[in-house]
């Protein structure tokens, strides 16, 4: 991991937790605004704003925990590799993962697999058991729709191709022209 | 299964001892008794005696052990995301946070509490206020201790709680030593 990108990491995890500290404060002043009259005081416009607000701040939250999760995802899947190309392919299996609704742990199964990890060696590095991995790579294959990990490859590597993932170097451009 | 011994004796009864006492001072005592008082004491012995043993005690109690370092909260992080499983002997990165956080607002709890009894500060709004603010970050604290204990004892397979009683922790087999 590149220290700008543990900076990076850092800073969010920061922001996360301040804003975790302020969306508290303020849930808990709204609670006590509403005070004796409960729900009926959602017909004051202050109060009406106030907790709009606070709820906004958690939506914000919860959207950045969501990228965070993202990025470390990311980091955990690419290690130390930083060329333009590995973040390229990366976003493209991703996007994949996403459309397939794998969870974290499939997504991580699948990378493994991808990386041409065995089922034993997916295992030791996930801490977990082979009997799992094996499952979880059933249910990737299944949400994939091929019927094995050099299927799942193909289908991976042919959208590569098929994809404008930059232009090459020299080479014409249609619309241009 | 794999046991490995963990926490000292002395880690175990202050950590209990710390629990019984806090949540009798929050929950149960008159905060204008003597009692409320004399607890307080109990819970500052407890804290400075802890603060001694994090240099002295054995190597898992000891803060050279456990001092936040991003880089292993960052993996520990990363290990969540993608549901690895991942355990730690001692205290986990996350884990040493919640130490370090519990331990200063204690000593916070007991010092604006001690200072309430002096002549100097009786009476005085700021201390009694951030008494009862301290006191009010350290239950959310001590609610996220305990639900973030539960997420990962579930997550890595070790059961923390039983840990800290019986001062072993049980690890799967398959899991992977930090």
């Amino acid at each position: 991991m590149t220290k700008a990108k543990r900076d990076r990491i850092s800073w969010l995890i920061a922001l996360i937790a301040v804003q975790s500290l302020c969306a508290a404060f303020f849930l808990w002043d709204v609670v006590n605004d509403m005070g004796p009259r409960g729900l009926r005081s959602l017909t004051n416009l202050h109060i009406v704003i106030e907790t709009l607000a606070a709820f906004a701040l958690v939506s914000g939250i919860a959207f950045e925990t969501r990228y965070l999760m993202r990025l470390l995802r990311r980091t955990a899947h690419l290690e130390e590799q930083v060329s333009i190309a590995s973040g390229a392919f990366h976003e493209v299996i991703m996007d994949h993962f996403d459309q397939w609704h794998l969870t974290p742990s499939e997504s991580d199964v699948a990378m493994f697999a991808i990386k041409g990890f065995s089922i034993a060696e997916t295992a030791r590095l996930r801490g977990s058991a082979q009997g799992t991995v094996k499952a979880q790579l059933n249910a990737v294959y299944r949400k994939a729709g091929v019927s094995g990990r050099g299927a799942l490859l193909g289908l991976l590597v042919d959208d590569l191709l098929n994809g404008p993932l930059a232009a090459r170097p020299g080479a014409a451009e249609p619309d241009v022209a | 299964m794999t046991s490995h011994k963990i926490w000292d004796p002395f880690v175990r009864i202050f950590h209990w001892s710390l629990v019984g006492l806090f949540a009798a001072n929050a929950l149960i005592v008159d905060d204008d008794s003597w009692i409320h008082e004399w607890v307080g004491y109990g819970i500052a012995t407890l804290i400075a005696l802890r603060i001694v043993w994090g240099f002295v005690g054995p190597r898992s109690a000891r803060f050279a052990s456990f001092m936040p370092d991003m880089r292993a909260i960052i993996a520990q992080l990363g290990d969540i995301a993608t549901r690895r499983r991942r355990t730690h002997p001692g205290h986990s990165p996350l884990g040493a946070l919640m130490i370090f956080a519990l331990l200063l607002s204690l000593a916070g709890i007991c010092a604006s509490g001690y200072m309430m009894t002096t002549d100097a500060f009786r009476g005085i709004e700021w201390v009694e206020e951030g008494h009862e603010a301290l006191v009010t970050g350290a239950e959310i604290l001590i609610v996220l201790h305990v639900a973030a204990v539960i997420f990962e004892s579930r997550r890595t397979g070790v059961n923390l709680p039983r840990a800290m009683i019986t001062g072993t922790k049980r690890m799967p087999d398959d899991t992977n030593l930090v």
